[in-house]
């Protein structure tokens, strides 16, 4: 088997589905890229078992097969390369592999393609056209918050929601939750699944911007497509917690204030707060925000005070600053508003300049402080 | 050499002889002058310690029991007794800390010491390894080999020396000369598997180390191959660090018979969760990353492992984790010989109640 394909249309394609290559996978034949020629395309694919991502290339070739070569070998040999076609000349005997440039012969050894997992098909229930700026904004806005303790399975993905009129995307680690809502994605029936944060960030790193994303979602995977591109995962089987009850609805304390100015403060007073528990307060009274914080430890302390515009009770909150730090940090609105009940209660962020066919909330748990009596 | 900015230093490394079978020895006369092994004596067991009169069989320590009968048919087998050799250990430790504070212990029976300035303001190193010698056998009635030099390599080769009992010195001028005629496979940190590798690269000796270039040794070696060239000249600048900061806590079992059923292994899991739970309580370590150790009847052997976001709260956190760990690996196609159970990623901070507030 041979065929004949430009270093770097190769090496641009490999790079874009290499995420998924785990560095100690369970079976090894998945450090490997299973390459499958078919009437002049090529078929790449790599998996983790989880998730999996295919691309097609056009290459020249006058016959079918397939072989699986070690990706990592394969990608340093390409990256080191100068432009140019490269020949990949097979033995479907030994799988012995052999690429042939205008600057040596490299050999290395592939393996049985047989032996690569086969890919799942998404018996689609359900499929859905949206374009990839929609996706990218949804997973921007969202994968930052996910859990990564395994012992809460159900929290390290994001959880969407699909329905007639909107798209809604949700994202806890149990101390933050994020809900983000497009109009201009829907489907027709009323789903509810959590996609693996893994395949969200795999995507997020492959999508180009200004493209068309067809998903489709069985009951047990999702597909992605996209270009000549296509990730394929397996969906987080489990439920997710019950978060609209979780966000309270009657909040009368609110401030407004520069997104910026309020973020800048934050990260300079967070030098002086705790090291493992970032805690930090909020005192509001007036049109006045003073944040501060302390580290008892070390009897280092900071404080600053900001103008804002604030309607409510004076009140005094604790917050992980950097929660904080991180949630305003993925924001881009100008001004945002913090709307709180009680100091045990959870603060809403919500960017207050909207931008249209999207819908953003923040929520985060407060730290309770000490009440020096 | 040394580097010649920094002041010559005085290592002492210290090393009880036959340290497990000796303490069974003294305890024991009956035992006095035969060959003598700690561990278990039954099909799967293994060497811990084995006395001199043993030793002059072939019978080693980390040797499988059944191979060490072979050796010596008359080999006395003894159970280990680790409460005595800790409070043995402690006593050493006692004696070593009148001189220096600067002491690294390796194991129970053995440390480096750093004397370059030292307690009893003595100037010789050989002394303060004399007394210290003497001291050791005083309170312990036991003795223990003692190596001196200007580093840690060339001390613990010392020490290595002249056992048992023995007191050696490596002076600045003869370290390199000293290493020349010894075999590799007997430099610390040079293993069975790493001296093989040499031996096929057609070095034997410290001198046939020492005519390769340090490109060659990292080259075949990686980063070891740095040490290895420093080593085969005497230069090891590696400080006595008293307190080395534990990485992991583990506990391991090798079984009576093979394991095979899911609910065996649930079982053979319980001692080894109850062990490092209860180190990491008493010391109040917190630890997040959990990894299951698995060795097959070919002994083949492979890790599972997981970290989660926070210490561990609890055992039954613990034990959920240890059997997630273990289903991954179920059905195991052959018996299972040894489990294991490690806690790593370890820090002081406990499971202290958290005053961040949780949405659910």
């Amino acid at each position: 088997m041979k065929f004949i394909v430009s270093s770097s249309v190769l090496l641009k394609n490999l790079s874009n589905i290499n995420g998924v290559v785990a560095s100690n996978p369970i079976v090894p034949i998945l450090e490997n890229f299973l390459f499958k020629i078919e009437d002049g395309t090529l078929t790449v694919t790599a998996s983790d078992l989880q998730t999996t991502m295919t691309t097609q290339i056009p290459v020249d070739a006058t016959e079918n097969g397939s072989i699986a070569i070690p990706a990592k070998l394969l990608l340093d040999t390409l990256r080191s390369l100068p432009e140019q076609p490269v020949t990949f000349q097979i033995d479907t005997e030994t799988f012995g592999t052999q690429i042939l440039t205008d600057n040596g012969r490299y050999k290395l050894s592939g393996e049985n393609p047989i032996d690569f997992p086969k890919i799942p098909a998404v018996n689609k229930n359900l499929s859905v056209e949206l374009s990839s700026d929609a996706l990218l904004d949804a997973i921007n806005n969202t994968v930052f918050a996910t859990s990564t303790d395994d012992l809460r399975p159900a929290m390290t993905g994001v959880y969407l929601n699909l329905s007639d009129d909107k798209a809604t995307f949700v994202a806890t680690d149990g101390h933050r939750l994020i809900r983000y809502r497009r109009t201009d994605i829907s489907g027709s029936a009323n789903t509810s699944l959590i996609v693996p944060r893994k395949a969200l960030q795999l995507l997020k790193a492959s999508l180009p911007e200004g493209v068309d994303v067809r998903a489709e979602f069985s009951q047990a995977n999702a597909s992605f497509s996209f270009s000549t591109t296509q990730l394929i995962c397996r969906l987080i089987d489990e439920r997710f917690p019950d978060y609209e009850n979780a966000i309270p609805t009657n909040n009368t304390n609110v401030m407004t204030i520069g997104r910026t100015d309020l973020l800048n403060s934050l990260k300079r007073i967070m030098i002086y707060a705790n090291r493992t528990t970032h805690q930090i307060r909020l005192s509001l009274k007036d049109n006045k925000l003073t944040i501060s914080a302390e580290d008892l430890d070390y009897s280092n302390e900071a404080n600053e005070i900001l103008l804002c515009d604030y309607e409510g009770v004076p009140m005094e909150i604790g917050f992980n600053a950097k929660l904080l730090v991180e949630m305003l940090g993925n924001l881009s609105a100008k001004m945002i508003s913090l709307e709180m009940s009680a100091p045990n209660r959870a603060g809403l962020i919500i960017p207050a300049d909207k931008e249209e066919n999207e819908e953003l909330l923040m929520l985060v748990m407060p730290v309770m402080l000490n009440t020096y009596a | 050499m040394p580097a010649p900015s920094s002041p010559i230093r005085k290592i002492i490394h210290i090393d009880m002889d036959a340290f497990y079978a000796s303490v069974e020895q003294r305890d024991n006369p009956e035992l006095r002058g035969k060959p003598v092994a700690v561990g278990g004596s039954r099909a799967r067991g293994v060497v811990a310690a084995a006395s001199y009169e043993a030793r002059t069989f072939g019978v080693r320590s980390a040797m499988a029991s059944v191979t060490a009968i072979r050796k010596c048919p008359d080999l006395i087998f003894v159970k280990p007794r680790f409460e005595v050799y800790k409070a043995v250990s402690a006593q050493i430790r006692a004696v070593f800390a009148e001189y220096t504070h600067l002491i690294e212990p390796l194991s129970l029976d053995e440390a480096y010491l750093d004397v370059t300035e030292n307690r009893a303001g003595l100037a010789s190193a050989t002394e303060i390894a004399r007394q210290i010698k003497a001291k050791i056998r005083e309170t312990t009635q036991l003795t223990a080999s003692a190596g001196v030099s200007y580093n840690k390599f060339l001390a613990k080769l010392a020490s290595d020396h002249r056992k048992p009992d023995g007191l050696f010195v490596i002076k600045p001028a003869d370290g390199p000369r000293f290493v020349e005629s010894l075999p590799v496979g007997t430099f610390h940190g040079i293993g069975r598997v790493t001296a093989g590798k040499m031996n096929a690269l057609g070095i034997f000796t410290g001198l046939d180390l020492r005519q390769q270039s340090e490109e060659f040794l990292t080259r075949h070696f990686g980063k070891a191959g740095h040490h290895y060239y420093h080593i085969a000249r005497g230069i090891d600048e590696r400080a006595v660090n008293p307190d080395r900061v534990r990485k992991s806590v583990g506990s391991e079992n090798t079984f009576e018979t093979d394991l095979s059923t899911e609910q065996a292994l649930v079982e053979g899991l319980q001692p080894l969760i109850d062990d490092v739970w209860a180190y990491c309580q008493h010391r109040q370590i917190g630890a997040r990353t959990v990894t299951l150790k698995v060795k097959y009847a070919d002994f083949q052997q492979i890790t599972r492992s997981r970290t989660i976001s926070t210490v561990l709260p609890d055992r039954t956190t613990l034990e959920r984790i240890c059997q997630e760990l273990l289903q991954s690996i179920l059905p195991v196609t052959q018996g299972v010989r040894l489990l294991g159970v490690s806690l790593s990623t370890l820090s002081d901070e406990t499971s202290t109640p958290n005053r961040q507030l949780t949405l659910f």
